[in-house]
């Protein structure tokens, strides 16, 4: 049902040096390399980069396995995640999200998170179309640099096949502060 | 910060003021706790170590390190200690310190499992691999778990990697380590996924592959889970390896099967297939073809395998995928680079390409995919393969001005898609100027036009039409750079600033309008936009240079400073952060990570753009500070300057700029190749050699006015007086050297043109800079009068500054932004003349007031008083060019230009060229003034 056309492989240090018309995007943040790295090292299986037959890079999904399996919270979460403009509207960003859900399904996660600016509607709705529904709202989750408010996040989540009554999803009644979330 | 024990432990309570102090940056208050503290308890050390933090962080690190020794000497074995002086140490980049600590420890408590941990990572830290391995044993041979044994594997692997000597790798540490890891699969003792993803890396570096692809597909290999497709992968890797071509075939065909859209595995099907048509492989008698499964061995199986995969997509009702339409254009082009008949059968590429184009022209990445089959056309079918395509472009009938326009934004990629495949068939290239002038109408109407399907679009997206903007703007540069005529250049301007208006997310206009107000001089506006694109950490490195390449040589220093720091910061903190998450990489046994952190490590520590920010940092500071507000040898002094020390990694520099990061259409002949890389490379590596040499030369000048005493103690006795002449004379020949490179390398420019060159060379700056700098050898012989000559040629050089840099001539505006970087480079070489002189004048000035002195000598001191005046002159000369520049430019009405409606952004952009040079003649102006004081008190 894709249309990606992509090699897929494991994101390497050297793809720091030619991702930028990935993360030239105004909601692309590039983090410092202490970020990168430490997913790198810790979960190397779950960052993974889509490059075009001509050698350029499409796309890349950055992810982490956590929590607690005893309190059934242990689950798959997207960290980052951006497709460059020119290689939008092919699928690819759903690919790298089946990829990392597919990877979750393995490591025995009851589901799959992410937070999203409650502004970018563009993503919140392709989220929806995969699958996943808002569990709650984070309140100023992200914070402004130039003196804009802080803004809101959804916290959104899609249950895993071992979360067979779907209880991961169900949503919170009230938003949550940043500091209240594991 | 440190972790404080488990156990309320009494000491605990008391150190606990302390660190938070520390952790809220409150070092003073840390300090004087600490001191209180000690007073009523002398032996609690840790009080000591924070109390040192506290002192490091406040920059007193003599002392710190002082009040730390006396507690290491003591060999301590408390947490706290041990923590503290661990972070102590961290700050003070002395990693081995740690090792030596720790080594202490696990003597005194030899079972402590903690202790030898802490142990192995110290030495990881500073890559004491030897060690390492002996560590990871020793903590194994406590407690028995399977991570400190392959610890110690893995720092035997590192051991092979470091090897100088390859044979000692591939016989030494690699079979050791192999059959450390057999004997664990012998007792049956492997647990890990990591396990067996370094038996399989050892087996790799080893070459066996046979007994790697064994793991891989034997019951170890089940262990392979974590990655997707982690065997099918490794397999691959290895049948390429083996040249097991049938099995290649035949798993690329499977993976392909199950997903006809991976376009490595196509390569690889492609790859696996001729080279088994090549041997003539034929198919077992019977049993399977190979251990994969079926294998493709004829072309005319690949065919039907392609036509297969073609008909599955064909079959689809919507959703095709591109990948099998793609690789049947691949295999087009393969079989006819073997001249293969059958390529033929496949179809004619013009007719696939626009079957492909009514699929997917309405996707933006259409241009990507199909630009590199471009040359399967014949030059004579451009024209009708563009014409076919068109047709397919649904337009509305065309309005007033003649242009045809689409109804939606689908129609609007198609045709946009449709122009981009024209330009990269060089067809924009070929139109006269009439033609492109025509063309450029033609896109800025489709970009207006397009603008409204955009109108809800939020300010972080892109409008759907920015990329005709884009073009037609590079139209306008291919324009100015046939005809030279600058007016093109600000109608481009205005344009990509009218769409910066329009969109102000897309960071390709804000990457050419960056690009060409640098070529035009004008720094200023490029402050915003760079950081507008809110570039940071590794895009220091890889786009930086856009920033760091001009803002010194265009005048405005202030911003030169800043954005060299931002680039510095970025790589100082390189080395520490890497060393932690090499470590974090042992501790989650991603081992193939570790020479991968490291390599990375490396390629930014050998970063081109880190000399080059090093070097450009201290010749700035130098030239705005030294003798101005401190005096040079100070200014030396601070910045550990020793000009015998070449800190350049030369010969393994590494080019990390994203040189490919602006969008480009051109067609192939004009691309950015490897060539022009490599010419690039070439010369910035040219430019940094002189301008390092230049520092080490200005260092040398001021250790010659005061030879270094015994502060830098070690270094200085041990390779004699800092600068001796002698090293004075070797770095000025290769000075020398360097430059006669350069310029030879210049001339050979002119030919090609390119576009980084540096005018420095052209206006003669670098060879007034290096005669300046000879001056100090010939003043051994007292030889002055070369003062005489240096001044008769800066005198020449500030002739090449003079002239309007912005102009209106005949209702058109133009710039002369090469004197700009002239006036630049000649203030450079007034700090650097000003420097000599200060040095001869110290020698020549004891003579003259000895009236027992020989003639001779009083006449070459006379001679340097007359150089002294004619200096100042010159400087007085130059100020008052820049102050008649600064009021033209003031009084230049801009405003008065007749120009069109339509061209208020243009206005802006010469408004914002118009202030940046002011700005420039400002800065530069206020620098050689300043100058002009210190020459002053320069008389003898």
């Amino acid at each position: 049902k894709l249309t990606v056309m992509t090699t897929l492989r494991a994101f390497t240090c050297d793809d720091l040096f030619k991702f930028n018309n990935i993360n030239l995007d105004p909601l692309t943040e590039t983090y410092g390399i202490p970020f990168y790295l430490q997913y790198l090292a810790h979960w190397p299986e779950y960052f993974i980069v889509a490059e075009a037959p001509g050698g350029e890079l499409m796309g890349y999904i950055m992810g982490k396995a956590e929590g607690s399996v005893a309190r059934e919270e242990w689950h798959g979460h997207v960290t980052a995640l951006s497709v460059a403009p020119e290689f939008r509207r092919l699928g690819l960003a759903a690919k790298l999200m089946e990829m990392l859900e597919e990877i979750s399904e393995r490591k025995g996660g009851f589901f799959v998170d992410l937070f999203v600016r409650v502004s970018n509607q563009v993503a919140v709705n392709m989220y929806k179309q995969l699958g996943y529904s808002v569990y709650r709202t984070v309140i100023e989750y992200y914070s402004a640099s130039n003196g804009e408010p802080d803004e809101d996040a959804y916290d959104m989540r899609k249950a895993l096949s071992r979360d067979t009554e779907k209880k991961s999803i169900i949503p919170l009644p009230h938003p949550v502060r940043p500091e209240d979330i594991e | 910060m440190a972790a404080r024990g488990h156990v309320q432990d009494p000491n605990d309570r008391r150190l606990r003021p302390i660190y938070d102090y520390l952790d809220n940056g409150n070092n003073k208050m840390a300090i004087q706790q600490a001191d209180k503290l000690l007073k009523k308890h002398k032996d609690l050390h840790c009080a000591k170590v924070l109390k040192a933090i506290g002192l490091q962080r406040t920059g007193k690190q003599d002392e710190a390190f002082t009040l730390a020794q006396e507690v290491a000497v003591l060999e301590p074995t408390d947490d706290n200690s041990l923590q503290a002086l661990t972070i102590l140490y961290r700050e003070m980049h002395r990693p081995e310190l740690v090792t030596k600590l720790y080594e202490a420890a696990v003597r005194k408590v030899p079972t402590s499992e903690e202790y030898h941990s802490h142990l192995f990572m110290a030495y990881a830290r500073v890559g004491e691999y030897k060690k390492m391995q002996q560590a990871g044993m020793a903590l194994y041979k406590i407690v028995p778990k399977n991570p400190y044994y392959f610890w110690s594997v893995m720092s035997l692997v590192m051991q092979s990697i470091s090897a100088q000597d390859e044979k000692l790798s591939q016989t030494m540490f690699l079979p050791l380590a192999e059959r450390m890891v057999e004997k664990m699969v012998k007792e049956e003792k492997i647990e890990a996924e990591a396990e067996v993803q370094l038996y399989f890396m050892i087996l790799e570096r080893l070459g066996k592959y046979v007994e790697a692809l064994e793991v891989v597909q034997g019951p170890l290999g089940e262990k392979l889970t974590s990655e997707l497709q982690s065997r099918e992968n490794k397999c691959m890797m290895m049948y390429r390896r083996l040249e097991r071509w049938a099995e290649c075939n035949a798993l690329s065909c499977k993976l392909l099967l199950k997903n006809p859209d991976d376009w490595q595995f196509y390569l690889l099907y492609f790859d696996s297939l001729f080279h088994l048509i090549d041997q003539s492989w034929t198919p077992p008698q019977e049993g399977a073809h190979s251990a994969e499964g079926e294998v493709h061995a004829s072309t005319a199986q690949a065919l039907s395998f392609m036509e297969d995969r073609i008909a599955t997509e064909e079959a689809k009702e919507s959703k095709h995928l591109r990948g099998p339409y793609l690789a049947r254009l691949e295999l087009i082009r393969r079989l006819r680079e073997r001249s293969c008949p059958e390529a033929q059968q496949l179809g004619e590429p013009l007719e696939l390409m626009f079957q492909f184009f009514v699929k997917f022209g309405d996707k933006p990445c259409c241009i990507t995919d199909l630009k590199i089959f471009l040359d399967l056309l014949t030059p004579d079918q451009h024209v009708q393969f563009i014409n076919r395509l068109m047709e397919a472009v649904p337009l509305c009938a065309p309005g007033e001005d003649g242009v045809a326009l689409p109804g939606d934004t689908r129609a609007l990629q198609r045709h946009l898609c449709v122009t981009q495949l024209s330009r990269s068939l060089g067809q924009q290239h070929a139109l006269n100027t009439e033609g492109k002038l025509g063309l450029i109408k033609e896109l800025k109407a489709h970009y207006q036009h397009g603008l409204q399907f955009g109108k809800s679009c939020l300010k972080t997206e892109l409008q759907f039409s920015d990329m005709y903007c884009l073009m037609a703007a590079h139209v306008y540069v291919d324009l100015w750079l046939e005809t030279g005529e600058s007016n093109m250049l600000w109608q481009c301007l205005g344009l990509l600033e009218e769409g910066l208006s329009n969109s102000s997310s897309n960071a390709q206009f804000k990457l050419l309008l960056l690009l060409l107000y640098c070529r035009l001089g004008a720094f200023e506006p490029v402050v915003d936009l760079y950081s507008s694109l809110d570039a940071k950490h590794v895009q220091h490195d890889t786009i930086g240079y856009l920033l760091t390449r001009y803002a010194e040589s265009l005048g405005q220093f202030a911003a030169a400073s800043q954005s060299c720091n931002f680039s510095l910061r970025f790589f100082h903190s390189n080395q520490k952060d890497t060393s932690e998450y090499i470590i974090q990489a042992y501790k989650y046994g991603a081992f193939e990570k570790i020479p991968e952190f490291i390599g990375f490590r490396n390629r930014l520590n050998h970063s081109l753009h880190f000399a080059q920010v090093r070097t450009e940092r201290m010749l700035l500071d130098l030239f705005l500070e030294a003798d101005i507000s401190s005096p040079l040898e100070e200014s030396v002094k601070s910045m550990s300057l020793c000009p015998e020390e070449d800190d350049i990694p030369w010969d393994s520099l590494r080019d990390n700029r994203d040189l490919t990061v602006l969008v480009s259409w051109d067609p192939k002949d004009r691309q950015l190749n490897e060539e022009h890389r490599q010419r690039s490379l070439e010369e910035d590596t040219l430019w940094l050699r002189l301008r390092s040499l230049t520092l080490r030369l200005i260092g040398c000048v001021s250790a010659l006015s005061h030879p270094p005493a015994s502060r830098n103690s070690e270094k200085t006795t041990e390779n004699g007086v800092a600068a001796k002449p002698s090293s004075l004379q070797s770095l000025l020949s290769q000075l020398e050297n360097t430059l006669n490179q350069a310029t030879q390398f210049s001339e050979k420019q002119l030919q090609v043109r390119t576009v980084t060159d540096r005018l420095a060379l052209s206006s003669g700056c670098c060879q007034c800079q290096l005669s300046s700098l000879q001056l100090p050898l010939h003043l051994q012989e007292l030889e002055a009068t070369g003062l005489g000559s240096l001044l008769h040629t800066s005198l020449y050089m500030l002739e090449k500054c003079k002239g309007d840099l912005l102009e209106v001539k005949d209702s058109h505006s133009m710039t002369q932004h090469f004197l700009l970087e002239n006036l630049v480079y000649f203030v450079e070489t007034v700090c650097i003349v000003l420097w000599v002189s200060n040095y001869c004048g110290s020698v020549l000035r004891p003579l003259k007031s000895s009236l027992q002195k020989k003639k001779k000598k009083k006449k070459e001191a006379r001679n340097v008083d007359q150089s002294f005046s004619s200096l100042q002159s010159l400087l007085n000369q130059a100020l008052e060019h820049i102050k008649s520049q600064e009021l033209s430019l003031t009084a230049l009405e801009l405003g008065a230009l007749s120009l069109e409606a339509e061209a208020t952004f243009t206005k802006t952009a010469m408004d914002k060229v118009q202030s940046s040079y002011l700005r420039s003649l400002q800065e530069i102006g206020e620098l050689l003034k300043k100058r002009a004081d210190t020459l002053k008190s320069l008389k003898i």
